[in-house]
């Protein structure tokens, strides 16, 4: 009592090399009401969740320069990781060639931000 | 012409009912050069009759409408482009009449006495002016030298089996009348023996030792012979048991091991039984029958090659296969293939098919450590060395081939955009002698295997072009939303920014549907499923059409309108409340050039609907309907919206935008 402590927003870490295509996804990610965090690529993500622990959901391209794609980073956020949540998004037409790790989603580019919106909230309620 | 008529006489084959082996010939013919007809046509005085035929109804022709008695006079082919061009048919009453034939090409049949006595004939009823192709008339010769092959195999195997008959009235003859036949087998090639029951002592007869490879001598146990039998025959000869009973096959075929190889051997035999009726004696014949076992074995693996290649997509399988056939119908003790490093001049040997107690080769291997036949592979040229001691590509450094159990060695290169990148081997561990046959075999298989893989490789290609072009397409879509969403995002009104968003997506899949299926079609069914899943309404419309597939154009077009129409539904129409429906209903009108796609979208309890006074660019597009010439019909009516839509299916179906 007395003491009201403002709840702190969630915070989603978008990861994208594109300008234009990050931009829009940290709109997307703030306006529904989440704290955006942004990595150029999976190597800056890696950091940025070493060094924050308040990371919820991973928001990540696949096709990215550096030493790792998308996929790698989602594979290695799930294995250290563990309680984090995972959103792929790619250009690629999703095939049978690609492996999801356990407990992530896919979703084609160009996406539809009201579907992404809703998972972003779906997967913040699981906590 | 007496010469050819002898020939004939000698071979017994006119008239003889079809057999398997020549239809399978046949059949390759007209594969390899793309030809409705092919025949194996002898030529008699005043006829020819078909051997075998496709394509073509008349077992026989009279000589006057004969077009391969002109090929009697020449070695080589006989290749007549326009048959109506040409003095010596232009007459023909094939050509001037039905079934008005056009093109022929004929390898001639050639005997061992170099007697001309028909020919391997393809027949097109369009002219060809640049005739056929090098690898065609090259594939037309080899099958041609098949044909005569499988002929002189069954004059042989009918001189066995009049022996052979011979053979088995022993029993029932003389003892003495028995030796003089005997004295004529040996001298025919043919082995006799007598093993006593009681003792499984056999003895052979010195052509029996000859053909199984064993010195001559008056007796050998008979189960030191029967060890000789391969491990995958192992069963089919008699033994200690199954004479003692005379429960043994009479007949079989089976394979031994020798030191030069695997050898066929066809056995005969009949029990000789005391006055009880025991089974005392068992006495038969054996003959070598490889020669005639190899010529039908690789008959029947070039046939075997054209439908295995025709299933499989992956380079790697068809190499496979094609060791695994070229084995068998070489009894080879090692096939398999391996992935080159031409800079390195070095190949991955892949997990092979060897015979048994053959090592394996699985591994990194330097070509130049076995000699310098890599030189003719990096050109796309096979290499055939019967003996890697004699070959002078090889002869310096037998003795690492002779380490890993390489006598024989048979290399196809497979290219890969004219780099050398496959190579399929056979290996055997014993010197081999190969006929000419043998080696135009490989020659043909090669030729094949290569052909084959180039077209998987171009199919490949463009695979990858195409994913990488639809790739691009949705990150430039994905763009152009983000710049959309930068640009429209002081709009005050969401609704209209998501109405463009959503529309883009629409667009999207419409791609992505077209993608999957290579750029050129897709079902009409998924083109409805993928749209109306995505809006997550697809449980609530009823949908029933034939199958039907559009191209690009008709795809991106349905797919927009129906887009409209659902979104629409879901805003105001029938979807807007609990318990409505949608049904979606479709078929083709007439038929050919003037056939019409129908496409129906019928609401039903839903609200009462009127028409909107605004026209939105939904509404537009939808009073567009689908491309190019057709026609649209909305009905606000008191159960619901009823939209009718047609236009030329071939429109719908064109392939370009």
């Amino acid at each position: 009592m007395g003491s009201s402590k403002t709840p702190t927003k969630p915070a989603v870490l978008v990861v994208e090399d594109e300008p234009l295509l990050l931009m829009m996804a940290l709109d997307l990610v703030e306006d529904a009401g989440f704290e955006p965090v942004e990595a150029r690529n999976a190597d800056e993500a890696l950091e940025i969740l070493q060094t924050r622990k308040d990371i919820r959901i991973v928001f990540t391209d696949i096709d990215m320069p550096g030493t790792m794609n998308g996929m790698r980073l989602a594979a290695m956020v799930r294995d250290r990781w563990p309680p984090i949540e995972i959103i792929i998004v790619s250009g690629h037409v999703k095939g049978g060639d690609v492996t999801l790790p356990p407990r992530s989603v896919f979703y084609s580019k160009p996406y539809d931000t009201s579907q992404i919106t809703a998972q972003l909230h779906r997967m913040a309620a699981l906590h | 012409m007496l010469d050819r008529l002898e020939a004939l006489a000698a071979y017994d084959i006119l008239n003889s009912p079809a057999e398997a082996e020549f239809d399978g010939i046949v059949q390759i013919a007209t594969a390899l050069c793309k030809t409705p007809v092919a025949l194996i046509s002898l030529v008699e005085a005043d006829r020819q009759w078909f051997k075998a035929r496709v394509g073509f109804e008349a077992c026989e022709t009279p000589i006057s409408q004969s077009v391969c008695r002109h090929a009697l006079s020449g070695t080589d082919l006989l290749v007549i482009p326009d048959l109506t061009a040409d003095p010596r048919t232009r007459d023909n009453t094939l050509v001037t009449e039905e079934p008005h034939i056009r093109f022929y090409a004929g390898a001639p049949l050639i005997t061992p006495d170099n007697v001309i006595i028909g020919s391997l004939c393809v027949i097109d009823t369009v002219p060809r002016p640049q005739g056929l192709e090098p690898e065609q008339r090259e594939g037309l010769r080899a099958l041609a030298a098949q044909v005569i092959v499988l002929f002189e195999a069954r004059k042989l195997s009918q001189r066995k089996d009049d022996l052979f008959r011979r053979q088995k009235s022993l029993t029932a003859n003389m003892r003495a009348s028995a030796n003089e036949t005997l004295a004529a087998q040996e001298a025919g090639g043919i082995g006799t023996f007598e093993v006593d029951i009681a003792s499984g002592i056999l003895k052979p007869s010195p052509t029996f030792c000859r053909i199984f490879h064993v010195p001559v001598a008056a007796s050998y146990p008979a189960a030191m012979l029967e060890a000789k039998i391969v491990s995958g025959d192992q069963g089919a000869q008699s033994n200690d048991s199954s004479r003692a009973d005379a429960s043994a096959a009479l007949e079989v075929e089976y394979r031994i091991q020798t030191d030069l190889g695997i050898r066929w051997i066809s056995r005969t035999a009949s029990f000789v039984r005391d006055e009880a009726g025991r089974p005392v004696k068992m006495i038969g014949a054996v003959k070598d029958i490889t020669i005639i076992k190899r010529a039908a074995a690789r008959v029947q693996a070039l046939l075997d090659l054209g439908d295995r290649l025709s299933h499989l997509t992956d380079t790697e399988s068809m190499a496979m296969a094609a060791a695994d056939l070229m084995a068998k119908a070489l009894d080879a003790t090692r096939a398999g293939f391996g992935i080159v490093n031409m800079a390195e001049e070095t190949v991955v040997m892949q997990p092979e098919w060897t015979a048994p107690g053959v090592s394996s080769v699985v591994g990194l291997h330097h070509f130049r450590d076995y000699g310098s036949f890599i030189n003719d592979l990096k050109i796309g040229n096979p290499v055939v060395i019967p003996d890697v001691t004699q070959d002078p590509r090889t002869s310096a450094n037998a003795q690492a081939l002779l380490d890993i159990d390489i006598r024989v060695l048979v290399n196809v290169p497979i290219m890969d955009q004219g780099r050398f990148s496959l190579v399929v081997f056979v290996h055997h561990n014993h010197p081999y002698a190969w006929s000419g046959e043998e080696l135009a075999f490989l020659r043909s298989f090669g030729d094949r295997i290569q052909s084959a893989i180039a077209r998987v490789h171009a199919e490949a290609e463009q695979q990858v072009l195409q994913r990488e072009l639809g790739h691009r397409l949705k990150n430039t879509l994905a763009m152009v939303q983000a710049i959309a969403a930068q640009t429209l995002r002081p709009v005050k009104e969401r609704e209209h920014v998501h109405a463009f968003e959503r529309r883009l997506h629409a667009l999207s899949s419409a791609h992505e549907i077209l993608l999957e299926r290579n750029w050129s079609s897709a079902p009409v069914v998924n083109v409805i499923d993928r749209t109306l899943d995505r809006l997550a309404v697809r449980d609530r419309v009823d949908v029933d059409g034939s199958p039907v597939t559009f191209g690009p154009k008709g795809t991106l077009s349905l797919s927009l309108v129906l887009h409209e129409l659902a979104t629409n539904a879901v805003k105001y129409g029938s979807l807007s409340g609990l318990n409505g429906r949608v049904a979606i209903g479709w078929h083709v009108e007439g038929r050919g050039d003037q056939a019409v796609f129908r496409f129906t979208w019928k609401e039903s309890n839903g609200p009462l609907v009127a028409e909107p006074e605004n026209k939105g660019f939904g509404s537009k597009l939808i009073r567009m309907g689908l491309a190019g010439t057709g026609g649209v019909d909305v009905r606000y009516e008191p159960s619901g919206l009823i939209v009718e839509m047609w236009a030329l299916l071939s429109q719908l179906q064109q392939a370009d935008f």
